[in-house]
């Protein structure tokens, strides 16, 4: 809690809050003329004296007046208060998101950083105005008979005070309340989108099981917070109803010591009109607003990765990659995906990764690229672990394309020259040349063209992912079945484009022709390996053998090039 | 049942009397306050009599906050009692309706019934109560300022009128509420959502960097739309600060010419300057309607789901039988469409059968005939000779398994997703070791116990869990298109694993593979929702059409 309300503090630091207060005196004057007016009129009716009484309360719209244009002003400076700080949140989300791949920070920048927002903003203001009315209440009450003051403020802070206690006891029911409508929500829409599965599997108790515990924690925690609402119902007696009663009793004493019969008017006016409502709304949006805030901007906050820890620079030569006790598990408690694996592929070799999918295929080609760390064991890149290289340095030595090819709104050109961005045309145009994508770019309206990458096929974009590679200054190419979508033919010359263009290739075969076009083979059946070419394996590994054998000539799916 | 907003009122029938008479009291308070006030005053300047005025404001207030807090309680319990029953409800209806019962509703539509509708429709019954009560304070002050003298309301609605007068100037102002900021954020979620699909290509090539400065192009324009919201609720601000003080000054001006003249006395004005400030509640009575007309929206969503039919079961057992399955004139007419048309089949127990045809031939249709996941609109499917609806849920659904193109898991567990019964049975282990799905989950961080959401999957692994899920079933096992994003080495593991089953299960498997019809037993090939033929692949295979479905 304390590093929301800190940050919250933090966005306060600035000139537009110093602005907001100063704008905030206007409105003091009509909160603190009230009882005043109300008081003298009074005492100057009862004396008899109507147009003066008028006079008093032609002063109080006067000033109400003035207190409009302050409250205009008011609100603008609350925007420069507030955007900054959504500013700041959609940033930490976007940065956040770009390093850790979560999906949900989608739904965080819709939603939550907008509750963040308005929470925000409904905090200052309501904090503000309980600011107003409590110094114009206390100007008005001093400028009257500061006895009043001496009873009313008192009981009034404790009640306050009490109320801020009280809303540590909230904050933890009201996490509850907002977790199980969340967990509500994330249920409700796996068994709703489900049904059919449900219906199946006969899994229907299951399901409203599933839904109908975040249902009932959820009611429970409503309960629970009853009871936080009703000790603030008793802080509001302390604070809004004591210092009404006070007067009342006093009353004959204030009235024996000269006060006016419009004085203690005024005093009550202040009371039931100033005080009262700034309490309650106080209250109200603090029990409400302030932890909805505290709870949201929380969540956002958490979900900031950890700032990566400085990597020590080292100089790599070559981009030959060596494996030596490679054991690789996604947790303690996981079973390795790799166990044990040694592997060198040296430089210009031509390696294909064969196996059933989810053996760990796409691990062994995180970790050839430095995107995963190895649990044990050691892997070199040029000699050096890729976790020791710099960001850039790693770029320019390897290339990774993953099954699911990137493309963004941008230009035909942006996108594939994406690894180099100073590339030539005679460059980008022999690159779509060489991996077949000449007719999809002449398709796609030329290099200048934009992209609208929700129109282009799975093929189509892996198509432009490969050209882009293919353009990068890397030597090593790690090609993560980053063809599956695309047709046996398609397939195979982007295959011999890469083998062609000099450096290493490794290849994650989705299908077995892979294989057979590749130097070396490395099949991974569970976490054994065997290596070899397509002759030793034939006769060393049976799951190789089986592999193939179905899809020997005559089979329907795919004709070796072989 | 049918859900109205009556039904809603009845099941916290318990609590709304309660609720209703507090609240009466509560108004009660509110409008007697002001007048004991106002008398204390006078006792209090004429020296006599205060003791018993100040008596009764005590225990005026002290009323008002116990009833506030049997209030806080009592609606509490009815409201939270009331949101869990009909959620519970939703959540029964939507579930026992079946696939075909929610079709036309989204996901997402269905969710925030459930979640936000809800709340509103519990509401019926507390909101309803309290509109009487609700009404009595500001229209209770307006005939209480009648009574203390006429003129005090003619002041009233001549301030009102000076109200309207000021919100009119205003309300002249104020622009139409932007929607470019709602627009702005939505075009940079869209690039934020492309740059995650890619995500493993830019943190490959290491450009976060850039891609954070492409998304982020758009923020100064969100920042500048942002602004223009808060200038637009700086004129609401202002107004507001206007209007407050304006009825009351009406009404203190008219009743202090009133005291000059001695018609009323001291504490009588200051009453109706009370009343005048109750007076203005008016216009958030609108509020109370507001709340009443939500409750009534909310129950009406609700009722559109509780009239969702639950499917139902027979009570019979199957008898002992090997599978065999029987379509006797089966059609499924949707509206004008025919998507099956007259089928007869009849398929022999613990056969292997493929189901092929071009897209649209109603394979899909066929399939979720087979696994009673909808009805035939005329004409029956039978299992060893008993219609299927006439069987017995659990009975039914032991028999038959069903897996599909893209499952959708439900569970908080891996292991729940396979099977809801416990996690880690032999059940659960031998199924997900005969789809190869075991080797993938015991590699997850936390095994079969990986919570779902935490456990990013391929379609392919997907797909694995899905026939895993569907694995145990004893007689009949679906398989509709449920293969097709594995890969090769993978999808060969699986269909060698079908084809020597010792189950002896009869095998429907939706294709669009040859291989996978070559091996099946026979072919059941639809076109247009028509059964074109029936026969083993290699008969078929002689007709150049048949040999076009694979294209």
């Amino acid at each position: 809690m304390k590093r929301e309300l800190s940050y919250g503090a933090t966005a306060l630091k600035k000139r537009a809050a110093v602005r907001l207060a100063v704008w905030s005196v206007p409105e003091i004057l009509p909160t603190a003329l009230y009882g005043v007016a109300v008081a003298h009129a009074t005492d100057s009716f009862l004396a008899g004296q109507a147009w003066q009484g008028i006079a008093w309360l032609g002063g109080l719209v006067a000033t109400a007046f003035l207190g409009a244009a302050g409250s205009h002003q008011v609100y603008g400076r609350l925007g420069e208060l507030v955007e900054p700080l959504r500013d700041d949140l959609v940033r930490r989300v976007v940065r956040g998101a770009l390093r850790t791949g979560d999906d949900a920070a989608v739904a965080r920048l819709n939603r939550q950083v907008e509750i963040v927002r308005d929470t925000f903003a409904g905090l200052v203001l309501v904090i503000r105005n309980f600011a107003v009315t409590l110094i114009g209440v206390l100007t008005g009450l001093l400028s009257l008979a500061p006895v009043i003051a001496g009873f009313v403020i008192p009981p009034f802070l404790l009640g306050f005070a009490a109320s801020l206690a009280v809303l540590g006891l909230a904050a933890e029911r009201m996490r509850t309340s907002l977790q199980a409508d969340e967990e509500l929500a994330a249920t409700a829409g796996m068994a709703f989108g489900g049904v059919r599965d449900v219906t199946a599997m006969g899994a229907e108790e299951f399901a409203e099981r599933l839904v109908g515990r975040p249902i009932d924690n959820q009611a429970e925690a409503e309960r629970s917070l009853a009871k936080v609402a009703a000790l603030r119902t008793l802080c509001f007696a302390i604070g809004g109803w004591a210092p009404l009663l006070i007067l009342l009793a006093v009353g004959p004493w204030l009235v024996g010591r000269g006060v006016s019969t419009g004085t203690l008017l005024g005093g009550l006016t202040y009371v039931l009109i100033g005080l009262q409502p700034a309490l309650s709304t106080v209250m109200g949006a603090l029990g409400d607003s302030g932890l909805r805030y505290v709870v949201t901007l929380g969540r956002i906050l958490d979900a900031q990765p950890p700032t990566d820890p400085a990597r020590p620079v080292v100089e790599s030569r070559g981009h030959q990659v060596k494996l030596r006790g490679l054991t690789f598990a996604y947790g303690p408690a996981a079973e390795p995906v790799l166990a044990d694996l040694d592997l060198t592929v040296t430089e210009g070799d031509h390696l294909a990764v064969v196996g059933p999918s989810g053996i760990g295929k796409s691990t062994l080609a995180g970790l050839i690229c430095g995107m995963l760390a190895p649990t044990s064991g050691r892997l070199l890149l040029g000699g050096v672990p890729p976790s020791e290289l710099s960001t850039e340095r790693l770029a320019q030595t390897r290339v990774l394309i993953p099954q699911e090819a990137y493309v963004f709104s941008g230009t035909v050109r942006e996108n594939l020259s994406y690894l180099l961005p100073d590339a030539t045309s005679s460059e980008v145009a022999q690159a779509v040349e060489a991996v077949g994508a000449g007719r999809l770019v002449d398709r796609l309206g030329g290099l200048g063209a934009r992209v609208k990458p929700n129109e282009l096929s799975a093929g189509e974009r892996q198509l432009i992912a490969l050209a882009r590679a293919y353009l990068s200054p890397a030597p090593l190419v790690v090609l993560d079945e980053a063809t599956c979508f695309l047709d046996p033919e398609a397939e195979r010359r982007a295959e011999e484009a890469f083998a062609a263009r000099g450096g290493t290739l490794i290849v994650i075969a989705h299908r077995i022709s892979s294989a057979l076009r590749a130097r070396r083979i490395l099949v991974l059946d569970g976490n054994k390996a065997a290596i070899g070419n397509h002759t030793t394996l034939l006769r060393t590994s049976p799951l190789y053998r089986e592999l193939l054998g179905h899809w020997q000539p005559g089979s329907d799916r795919i004709q070796p090039a072989s | 049942m049918t859900m109205t907003f009556g039904a809603v009122m009845r099941h916290g029938r318990g609590w709304l009397p309660l609720i209703g008479i507090t609240a009466l009291i509560q108004s009660g308070v509110t409008l007697a306050l002001p007048a004991v006030l106002g008398r204390s005053v006078d006792a209090i300047v004429a020296g006599s009599g205060y003791g018993r005025w100040l008596w009764i404001a005590c225990t005026l207030v002290a009323t008002g906050i116990v009833c506030s807090l049997v209030d806080v309680f009592a609606g509490t319990a009815c409201v939270a009692g009331t949101t869990a029953w009909l959620r519970h409800g939703l959540v029964r209806h939507v579930v026992r309706g079946g696939p075909e019962g929610t079709r036309n509703h989204e996901t997402g539509d269905l969710v925030s019934r459930v979640s936000g509708n809800a709340v509103d429709a519990a509401q019926a019954g507390p909101a309803a109560v309290t509109a009487l009560a609700a009404v009595v304070p500001p229209v209770g002050s307006l005939v209480l300022l009648a009574i203390i003298d006429p003129w005090l309301a003619a002041a009233f609605f001549g301030g009102v009128v000076l109200v309207i007068g000021v919100l009119w100037v205003f309300a002249r102002r104020t622009a139409e509420i932007s929607l470019a900021y709602q627009e702005t954020q939505g075009r940079i979620a869209s690039l934020l959502t492309e740059s995650l699909t890619g995500i493993r290509t830019i943190l490959a090539a290491g450009t976060s960097r850039r891609e954070e400065s492409r998304i982020l192009t758009l923020l100064p324009e969100l920042h500048k739309h942002g602004l223009l919201t808060w200038r637009i609720l700086a004129r609401s601000g202002a107004q507001a600060a206007i209007v407050g003080p304006l009825v009351l000054v009406a009404v203190l001006a008219v009743g202090g010419l009133q005291l000059v003249d001695g018609r009323i006395t001291a504490g009588e004005l200051f009453a109706a300057s009370q009343y005048a400030v109750l007076g203005a509640g008016l216009g958030s009575l609108t509020g109370v309607i507001g709340e009443i007309a939500r409750a009534r929206a909310g129950v009406q969503r609700a009722a559109e789901v509780y009239s969702v039919e639950s499917i139902a079961h027979g009570t019979l057992p199957l008898p002992a039988g090997p599978g065999r399955l029987t379509f006797d004139e089966a059609t499924v007419v949707v509206g004008e469409t025919v998507l099956l048309d007259n089928l007869t089949l009849d398929i022999p127990g613990g056969a292997t059968v493929a189901v092929v045809g071009p897209s649209g031939a109603g394979k899909s249709v066929f399939a979720a005939l087979a696994a009673r996941l909808r009805d035939p609109t005329t004409g029956q499917v039978l299992l060893d000779g008993i219609p299927l609806p006439a069987v017995h849920r659990r009975a039914l659904r032991t028999a038959i398994g069903c897996a599909f193109e893209r499952p959708l898991l439900v569970g908080s567990t891996i292991g729940d997703a396979i099977s809801h019964h416990a996690v880690n049975t032999v059940r659960t282990l031998a199924a997900a070791r005969a789809t190869h799905a075991h080797d993938f989950i015991s590699r997850l961080p936390h095994g079969y116990r990986t919570p779902l959401p935490r456990a990013p999957m391929s379609g392919g692994e997907r797909q694995r869990l899905g026939l895993a899920r569907a694995w145990p079933a004893n007689r009949l096992l679906v398989l509709d298109d449920a293969t097709s994003s594995l890969d090769t080495a993978t999808e060969m593991q699986i269909s060698k694993t079908l084809t020597e089953d010792r189950h002896h299960r009869t095998r429907l498997i939706v294709t669009h593979r040859p291989a996978t019809a070559a091996h099946a037993d026979l072919v059941i090939w639809l076109e247009h929702g028509r059964l074109r033929a029936f026969g083993p692949h290699d008969d078929l295979w002689q007709d150049p059409a048949y040999r076009e479905v694979f294209g």
